[in-house]
């Protein structure tokens, strides 16, 4: 491999990598603001100018490809007066708002002033200001911070294909916007929050909830579809505060979907049932656990049985079913549901150019590689059921007329359909193996503790098969 | 899409323009330029059309008419006084001939008068810094700018 020297250190590089990814490689920091990975080079923010030997000016690492033998210095007098130089510029008209912001904390500008700006400001005439207008319902802009490094404008046109956000007027007057405040179109307009550079663009559904360094990140994987986009779960106190990409370059590379972001809140909706609970005229009433359960058993018990399973359960929850089916109601069918009209993997493909796919739960290829067919109509002879699912999973609408037993997670207006419900856990609350649509086998991670009395699957069904044998013994 | 606002005659010209450019999205600048030479002013609803024609996002229409100060993006008065203030005419007294104008017709810069006569910009550069102070009005030049020079050219303008 060539080799080049940055920092008189010796780093590899592959031909046509840039300085900033070969110096990252060799461990050391290039500041940058307008760069970013996934994005075209535009060179346009100045702050990762080097000194590179041999060129009598500084280079932007950004555009500048490593060369063998090439010297660069991230750290001479000459780079740092630029950097500084450009913090001043950057921050002259930047408002001094960051206690009150919520990019606060993991923000590149603060960062970056911190380690390269000065403390103080010569600036002394009056800052520019704007007033925003409103850009729909998941970001919330604040003209007034914005670096102009059009991070999110070459975001909008080169992955999320829509050209919607733009650059009005030029110069000192230029405007980040969407014309007239139109809300934004696309379905990934959370990733104009995570990629800007300040807290220009944050998002609405987290503004002024947390601030960032309380949050401890879990690194997980969305359960949105079946792409298996990486993400972090953030969470405070056992309350999720937010979701945000997590890096993989072989299947979401940096983007997550609104869908899949903003996926975690029924996991703390008020009306989750997280009680054991029977129906009982019209109504649900709490139960403990052993009732439940034993009425469960009841439900079941002597009646032609089949599972129906959501395909956002866990390799790990698939098998604990199966097994349990075959010890303790051999011959009953399992199938798999999850998303109206997928009901095969054949089914599943991919919905837009970006990143989703038509199968809304994450582990439907996992499941059928367990050997569970998919859900089309229940066969006649069938009287009772056991549904078990996630949050994620559509329930079926022909399951009408037999008695049915819910084990998983519910909303209240859901379970009215169920004679016993047993609460379960949400992927934020579980660890399991999930299989993408391209057999891709990832991990689910908790970042919650179960909340009120909800319990593993695998304990639901250890507690129900104990109680059966007591039963039996009597 | 509703009815077309721009003219049979628009969309030929542009037909026949479109084979001198590499790409229709080079076509741009040219349609914007006729489309305002029909209406004198470029209206959300003609960008959106030109963006239709394009084939590109409004938006994108928007940011390209707005970072040029020669497509107006409100209505002009029927003279439309454009004087330069970049650094030339700025040493030759342009600063002075805004003011003039500014009292004169009792507007701001970038205002139009009441009767839509007269509009008033600055504009950048006219490249037209050695006869500078220089103003264009509607679409021509006028240079070695003086106040009474000024008044004696607009007090001829009906």
């Amino acid at each position: 491999m060539p080799k080049c020297i940055i920092d008189g250190r010796e780093a590899e590089f592959t031909p046509g990598q840039n300085l900033i990814e070969v110096a990252k490689n060799a461990g050391i920091d290039i500041p940058l603001f307008c760069y970013h990975p996934g994005l075209s080079v535009v060179a346009q923010c100045r702050m990762c100018a080097v000194e590179v030997e041999k060129m009598p000016k500084l280079q932007t690492a950004c555009s500048t490809m490593a060369t063998e033998g090439m010297v660069v210095k991230t750290k001479s007098p000459k780079t740092a007066e630029n950097q500084k130089s450009v913090m001043e510029f950057l921050l002259a008209n930047h408002p001094l708002d960051c206690p009150i912001c919520d990019k606060s904390g993991e923000c590149d500008l603060q960062d970056n002033s911190y380690k390269y700006g000065s403390a103080y400001s010569r600036y002394t005439e009056e800052r520019r200001t704007y007033l925003d207008l409103d850009m729909g319902p998941v970001i919330k802009k604040n003209m007034n911070r914005c670096i102009h490094c059009t991070r999110c404008i070459r975001f909008g046109s080169e992955v999320a294909g829509i050209h919607e956000m733009v650059a009005l007027k030029r110069g000192n007057n230029t405007e980040i916007t969407t014309i007239d405040g139109k809300p934004l179109e696309t379905d990934y307009a959370g990733n104009y929050a995570d990629i800007c550079p300040t807290g220009s663009l944050t998002i609405k559904d987290f503004r002024f909830k947390k601030r960032v360094w309380f949050l401890t990140k879990v690194p997980t994987v969305c359960e949105g579809c079946s792409k298996g986009c990486n993400m972090e779960v953030h969470q405070d106190n056992n309350q999720i505060y937010r979701c945000i990409p997590r890096e993989n370059m072989e299947i979401n590379r940096h983007w997550l979907c609104d869908e899949g972001r903003f996926n975690f809140h029924y996991v703390e909706r008020e009306d989750r049932l997280l009680d054991p609970a029977r129906s009982k005229s019209g109504g649900l009433e709490v139960c403990d656990w052993g009732t439940s359960i034993d009425l469960a058993k009841a439900t079941l018990d002597g009646k032609q049985i089949a599972f129906l399973i959501g395909s956002d359960l866990t390799q790990e929850e698939g098998a604990a079913i199966l097994q349990f089916r075959s010890q303790h109601y051999p011959g009953a069918p399992v199938y798999h549901f999850g998303t109206p009209g997928v009901v095969s993997s054949a089914d599943d493909a991919p919905e837009d150019r970006i990143l989703k796919r038509k199968s809304k739960t994450s582990n439907l290829h996992g499941l059928e590689k367990l050997g569970i067919p998919g859900f089309t109509k229940l066969p006649k002879e069938i009287t009772a059921l056991l549904v078990i699912r996630g949050g994620r999973a559509t329930l079926p609408l022909e399951i009408d007329g037999v008695e049915k037993v819910g084990l998983g997670v519910f909303m209240k207006d859901q379970a009215m359909m169920f004679s016993v419900i047993l609460p379960g856990l949400s992927f934020a609350e579980k660890d399991g193996t999930i299989l993408n649509y391209e057999g891709r086998e990832q991990k689910l991670k908790r970042a919650l503790q179960p909340l009120g009395q909800s319990k593993p699957v695998s304990e639901i069904l250890m507690m129900w098969v104990n109680r059966k044998k007591a039963h039996g013994a009597a | 899409m509703g009815k077309k606002l721009l003219s049979e005659k628009f969309y030929s010209a542009m037909t026949t323009l479109e084979s001198r450019y590499p790409s229709k999205v080079a076509l741009l600048l040219p349609a914007l330029h006729a489309a305002q030479d029909e209406f004198g002013w470029l209206s959300p609803e003609i960008l959106e059309e030109v963006g239709d024609f394009i084939g590109i996002h409004p938006a994108q229409v928007r940011e390209v008419a707005s970072f040029y100060t020669m497509y107006n993006l409100k209505p002009v008065g029927k003279y439309h006084l454009k004087v330069c203030t970049n650094v030339a005419c700025c040493l030759r007294g342009s600063e002075e001939l805004v003011q003039h104008c500014e009292k004169k017709f009792g507007i701001q810069v970038g205002e139009t008068t009441r009767d839509k006569k007269f509009t008033l910009v600055e504009e950048e550069c006219l490249g037209a810094c050695g006869t500078a102070p220089a103003m264009m009005l509607n679409d021509d030049y006028h240079e070695n700018l003086t106040v009474s020079k000024l008044d004696q050219l607009l007090d001829h303008l009906e």
